[in-house]
């Protein structure tokens, strides 16, 4: 069975998602409600959460999912607002084409069948989309909208520190969509709590984030039957598990690590013990005893107080552990463990091999060590002392039940990713407008020949990185060396992650497609498609001769899975002719710098929509203006659903004509709400649903195949070689 | 084959608390927990067709873990409120009927969820500071000179459980011995933070109540058989214990990863039970009188111990180490080569006793705070409820040392705390209406569900039919004796209040709880005279009574957030 797969079965899908999703959205929304088969019950309002839930059938539905989950590993946030926004895309772009069918499609296509030729159009406005994407939306945000950029850190001095009341309106931002109404304040107030608290100081904040980013699930302690009120930060760190023994000290407490059994075993894996006699058997064994007892008095002797171990002990250790005053914690998890030796810098004891020879082994000093006991369960609380710009505190997170604590988990996690992002310096390449349109030009040679740099990295590195496919740029070289990735833009999206079957059932793209259009631009594309990897599935479009009046590219891929050059990597050769073309363009490198942000409720919509109608006045080319209203339409959508329920002069119509008043004016604008919110995650989430759009619209038919999927055999290691 | 299997979509459901099945299933569950409520609520049976005992009980935990519910509405009401029950034991029915009546009050005026859930959390705080500040008269703080709260406390727990099956001598003397066992497990000198024992049930069932006792010490039970090896006990001033961890079963330990190859004709059996002999023979070198090993002990360990005069009990679990090893006042042993003496424990003495039918060693210490409390109830399933209602006691009376306040109970409280949020939301509405930007017409109808909410609780106690109402001066709960004649004379018809605190003899107004009336200012500041002179009060835990008002809060507002339901029926 097959199903066209254009942009109108898209929108009905969008839609459907959207009418969920809208509702959870903004400061207003409410929550939603998941059972699992295992009869857990997850509370959320996490869009990514919610769409995982609803195990969705439709290809395209899946698809799109797809891209709202790799779109939140990266950021953390905005899959509610990526569904909307695309829904509003795909709705502009319905009402666009049906208008304008006749103009955009040339003489020579129309000979084609009816089907074919829907999706060539569709296949003209991804390309416009993609071209507006790599150029015209960098372009805008660094021309127009840096300036009316705020900035989270005070600005009172040079060097930059982070102002608290920022910071919190911020989270108190991001929290509004994330968690329960009545729990938003609280949620962020604690956030910002822990942040403060775990900071050492000013310049490593980014290390803290990175931390608790990493280790979240280890730093917090979830209890249910409590209200959320309760939950508190406690500083130090907290062990989910208890004592195997337990010894009272204060005063030098010093602890060790271990990760294997203190007690010598009998025989070790790979080695054969052989037993003679009895009394051999008896003298291994007291050996072994003695052993135990010489090293736990050795501890001893170092002053430890406590020994965590990544293993169980056997009952001996734990024995001797208590003779010697030595509280044990036993099997602790690799994660619990890589994070205690981040905090306090310990490396885990190595025990000696003989005897005799016992140095001065590897310990920390800590604050205390005792039991904590929430909610009748019994916890190590540990009172570390860190060495890094980290100063180890935990949550307590309480809820009446998992569901609503599991929520808030994520949601703090989701909150420490999101700030990890926004304190990144985020580029924006663009192309100054140049006289001349011809933009499919890089004026250098790329000769990639060898295994240096394989083409699926390529590949994948502009789909996934914040650069969004505009160059990839060597900086080591004076004359940067730019494959200008916008070259694929003529045809196939490059990658598209899909679940395994739906790759497949994309047919091969039209083998050799001629396309003439008003302008004198020809292409020749080869447009061939091919699984790179099934492991990792991508589908790939390998480009090849494209031909301008005064530039020619020549870019080949040569996959090595799908060729003979056995051990060879891929290959990626760009060679360019004319090489007098490079002065006629001039490159803006700019960056939104870490920790923009602008205040929330629909601002950066405002702005946007503003600067890209602007924009399209001037445009000469059709397509491209057109590409700019539809974008600038749909982001209305979000501002739209944020001031659904006011009334009066907070409706929407109110908003929007104040704002672009104030927009045009120069001056603030005007806002109900009070948070801020990052600018970088915006402009990525703007991004990603434009991808999401192209490679939708690059699908032209969808064939269901019932089969079970076939065995995925990982291939990676044979391109390795 | 392939046990792949494609998953299926998902079920998606919207406004899922408009659905008529919905509001069914939750009245239902309402009614079955609203009938278990208070003294004279009345008993369920729970019995499980594909097997397992019979249940007879009135109390959430029981209740809710038997109760299997599948919408997902209700498994999380009912999981929040077991939640709340296995932190604090009490007041279980009392939140998950509030949580109830306050989504059915909610859903019956119609508001915004978004108003609903910013008002409820503005009531919910007004509670909450009130019960928390100095002129709360629903509140006492207890006085630990006297046992008086705490016994009235534990009354009237016990009291509230009628699947006990309890008579009223029956109900003083648990009491009694509940608050015995706690005491009995607090240290006598502590230094700067208090640790506090553990009090062991031991159930004896078939007995009479009253043959329920408390010992101090640890109670182990033994055979009959093993009670005619134990030959009669020496009397000493202490006896020297040896408690193991270490199994004695003489298996081989733990060989490790390789492999072992044992050559022809050595036996590692024998070689182990000479290690255990060797032990055996250290033991009686130390004069050890008794040896308590979790796991096995070897049967010619066991016979070399008795040879020597030593008693050997095995198979004790994990459960009852910790007890043990503070009882003793001894690390468990984990070794079975060289003992150090320091490991060995003590205990004052040493006797046999009989409870019932059952033989025990009872171990009694120097100085611990473990006690044995002898449960005795005629059947097992009255039993199972009254080991429930003591451990809830026990637990209730340890949190109420952390915060030393009860609340009144038997209704009073609810009922005063809602004539004082009314009254304090009809006189002062602004500070709400401020910052949330509501009308006033929502707050008074909202301020009305949440209050009658309170009251219908209060409300549930009372079973037989009998005339529920306040007074209009301390705003308390008061029930009559049904088939009342018309309202003519209060005063003779009422005795005590629900708490027991106020008589009808003074000059007091009532009104019917459920009729409207005007909002009047409850009498704050309770009189320290009062509270002396009462010696039988209704007592509730504060700590749990809170937590729960929080909880049932916080969960309605979660349920009524709810905008959509996605089930995975994979």
């Amino acid at each position: 069975m097959a199903a066209a797969g254009s942009a109108k079965v898209a929108l009905r899908v969008a839609e459907v998602l959207e009418t969920i999703v809208s509702c959870c959205v903004g400061p207003e929304g409410r929550q939603v409600l998941c059972t699992k088969p295992t009869g857990e019950v997850l509370i959320s309002r996490d869009g990514g959460c919610l769409l995982e839930a609803l195990h969705l059938e439709h290809p395209i539905a899946r698809m799109m999912v797809a891209c709202v989950s790799s779109h939140l590993r990266k950021t953390g946030d905005g899959a509610k607002t990526f569904i909307i926004f695309l829904c509003h895309l795909l709705r502009g772009l319905h009402a666009v084409t049906d208008k304008e069918q006749d103009s955009l499609i040339s003489k020579n296509i129309q000979t084609h069948r009816r089907h074919w030729k829907n999706c060539c159009q569709w296949k003209f406005i991804s390309q416009a989309l993609l071209k507006f994407q790599t150029q015209v939306l960098d372009y805008i945000m660094g021309h127009y909208l840096s300036k009316h950029f705020l900035s989270i850190f005070s600005s009172s001095t040079k060097e930059r520190t982070l102002c608290r009341s920022s910071l919190e309106l911020l989270l108190e931002a991001y929290f509004c969509g994330r968690v329960g109404r009545n729990n938003q304040n609280f949620i962020s107030q604690l956030m910002c709590d822990y942040f403060f608290k775990c900071m050492a100081c000013e310049s490593g904040c980014e290390e803290v984030f990175e931390l608790v980013d990493d280790y979240f699930i280890e730093l917090n302690v979830g209890v249910t039957g409590l209200p959320v009120s309760d939950s508190r930060i406690i500083a130090g760190l907290v062990l989910h598990r208890d004592f195997s023994v337990y010894c009272p000290a204060d005063g030098d407490i010093r602890i060790v690590i271990v990760t294997e059994t203190i007690q010598p075993p009998f025989s070790t894996s790979g080695s054969e013990f052989i037993l003679h006699s009895e009394t051999q058997f008896r003298t291994s064994q007291f050996w072994i005893m003695e052993r135990t007892k010489a090293i736990m008095k050795h501890l001893q002797s170092q002053n430890v107080k406590l020994l965590l171990s990544s293993v169980k002990q056997p009952d001996l250790v734990i024995y001797y552990a208590g003779l010697n005053g030595i509280s044990v914690v036993e099997c602790l998890s690799s994660e619990e463990v890589s994070l205690i030796q981040r905090v306090v810098g310990l490396s885990p004891f190595v025990l000696p091999h003989t005897s005799s020879q016992y140095e001065t082994c590897n310990t920390a000093l800590m604050n205390f060590c005792k039991p904590l006991i929430l909610r009748s369960k019994r916890y190590v609380h540990l009172g570390l002392i860190g060495t890094c710009s980290f100063i180890p505190h935990c949550i307590v997170l309480c809820a009446p039940v998992q569901g609503l604590v599991e929520q808030h988990k994520s949601a703090l996690h989701g909150a420490f990713k999101m700030l990890r992002q926004l304190f990144k310096d985020l580029d924006l390449n663009y192309m100054l407008q140049a006289s001349d349109q011809n933009y499919a030009s890089s004026p250098l040679t790329y000769k990639n020949s060898r295994e240096s740099t394989p083409l699926p990295e390529i590949v994948n590195g502009s789909m996934q990185s914040p650069y969004q496919g505009t160059v990839v740029e060597n900086k080591g070289k004076l004359a940067t060396i730019q494959t200008y990735l916008k070259v694929y833009s003529n045809f196939v999206v490059p990658s598209i992650e899909l679940e395994t079957h739906i790759p497949r059932s994309i047919p091969k793209m039209t083998p050799t497609d001629t396309y003439q259009t008003d302008e004198t631009l020809r292409y020749l594309s080869l447009a061939k498609t091919r699984i790179v990897d099934d492991s990792e599935p991508f589908m790939e479009s390998n480009s090849a001769n494209s031909t301008t009046e005064n530039t020619r590219i020549e870019i080949s891929y040569e996959n090595l899975q799908v060729t003979e050059i056995a051990g060879r990597g891929s290959m990626l050769a760009v060679r360019e002719k004319s090489l007098e073309m490079c002065t006629s363009h001039g490159y803006c490198f700019s960056s939104i710098p870490a920790g923009c942000v602008l205040p929330a409720g629909g601002n950066f919509e405002f702005l946007l929509h503003y600067y890209l109608l602007n924009y399209a006045k001037k445009c000469h080319q059709s397509e491209e203006t057109m590409v700019s209203v539809i974008i600038a339409n749909a982001l209305l959508g979000i501002p739209k659903i944020l001031y659904k329920s006011k009334k009066g002069n907070y409706s929407f119509p109110q908003i929007y004509v104040r704002t672009l008043h104030a927009i045009q004016t120069h001056q603030p604008m005007v806002s109900s709400q009070t948070g801020l919110e990052s600018v970088a995650s915006k402009y990525q989430l703007l991004t990603s649903v434009l991808q999401c759009l192209t490679k939708i619209l690059t699908i032209d038919l969808v064939i269901n195949i019932k089969r079970q999927p076939r065995e995925v055999y990982d291939q990676d290691s044979e391109e390795e070689v | 084959m392939s046990r792949l299997e494609a998953k299926k979509p998902s079920f998606c459901k919207s406004e899922p608390l408009t659905s008529e099945r919905v509001r069914a299933t939750l009245c239902v569950l309402k009614g079955i927990l609203t009938s278990s409520y208070g003294p004279s609520g009345r008993l369920k049976q729970l019995h499980n067709g594909l097997g397992g005992c019979v249940c007879t009980t009135s109390q959430s935990s029981a209740l809710l873990t038997n109760l299997s519910v599948t919408h997902p509405i209700l498994k999380i009401l009912t999981t929040s409120m077991q939640n709340h029950v296995s932190c604090f034991s009490d007041c279980g029915l009392f939140t998950a009927i509030l949580c109830c009546n306050l989504i059915e009050n909610v859903q019956r005026i119609g508001l915004m969820p978004t108003t609903v859930i910013k008002l409820n959390k503005h009531l919910l705080s007004l509670c909450t500071s009130y019960l928390q500040s100095e002129f709360c008269a629903c509140r006492i703080l207890v006085d630990f000179s006297s046992t008086q709260t705490l016994l009235c406390l534990v009354r009237s727990i016990v009291t509230s459980k009628p699947a006990c099956m309890l008579t009223r001598q029956e109900i003083d003397h648990i009491s009694a011995l509940i608050l015995r066992a706690f005491l009995l497990t607090i240290p006598e000198n502590t230094k700067d933070c208090l640790i506090l024992g553990k009090s062991i049930i031991v159930p004896l069932k078939g007995q009479r109540v009253t043959d329920s006792t408390v010992l101090p010490g640890i109670l182990l039970e033994i055979s009959e058989v093993q009670l005619m090896k134990i030959l009669p006990i020496k009397k000493s001033d202490t006896f020297k214990v040896a408690l193991f961890c270490a199994s004695l079963s003489g298996d081989l330990s733990d060989t490790g990863e390789g492999t072992v190859v044992v050559s022809s004709g050595v036996s590692l059996e024998n070689a182990v039970l000479d290690q255990l002999l060797n032990l055996g023979r250290q033991l009686v070198s130390d004069h050890i009188d008794l040896v308590i090993c979790q796991k096995v002990v070897h049967p010619s360990l066991k016979q070399f111990l008795s040879m020597h005069r030593m008693i050997a009990i095995d198979r004790v679990g994990a459960a009852l180490m910790e007890p043990l090893s503070k009882v003793t006042g001894t690390q468990p042993i984990g070794s079975l080569g060289s003992i150090s003496p320091s490991s060995y424990g003590s205990v004052k003495d040493l006797c046999t006793e009989k409870f019932g039918f059952k033989h025990f060693l009872h171990l009694i210490p120097n100085e611990a705070t473990i006690c044995s409390l002898l449960l005795c109830n005629r059947n097992d399933t009255a039993w199972d409820e009254l080991k429930l209602t003591c451990q809830t006691a026990l637990h209730v009376l340890q949190l109420t040392i952390k915060e030393p306040s009860v609340l009144l109970g038997g209704g009073c409280t609810e009922t005063h705390l809602a004539a004082y949020i009314r009254h304090k939301i009809c006189n002062e509405p602004e500070s709400i209406l401020q910052d949330d930007g509501c009308t006033q017409t929502e707050l008074q109808l909202l301020t009305e569900a949440f209050c009658s909410a309170l009251e219908s609780v209060a409300g549930s106690l009372e079973h037989d039919g009998g005339e529920i109402l306040t007074d209009m001066k301390y705003g308390h709960f008061w029930s009559a004796q049904p088939e009342s004649p018309s309202v003519v004379d209060w005063p003779d018809l009422l005795s005590r209040c629900g708490c027991g605190l106020y008589t009808s003899q003074e000059e007091l107004r009532w009104s019917f709880l459920k009729s409207t009336r005007h909002p009047f200012a409850p009498q704050t500041c309770l009189p320290h005279e009062a509270v002396g002179s009462a010696n039988n009060l209704t007592l509730d835990c504060f700590t749990a009574k809170l937590s729960g008002l929080q909880v049932a809060v916080e969960t309605a507002n979660l349920i009524l957030d709810l905008s959509y339901i996605i089930e995975d029926k994979n």
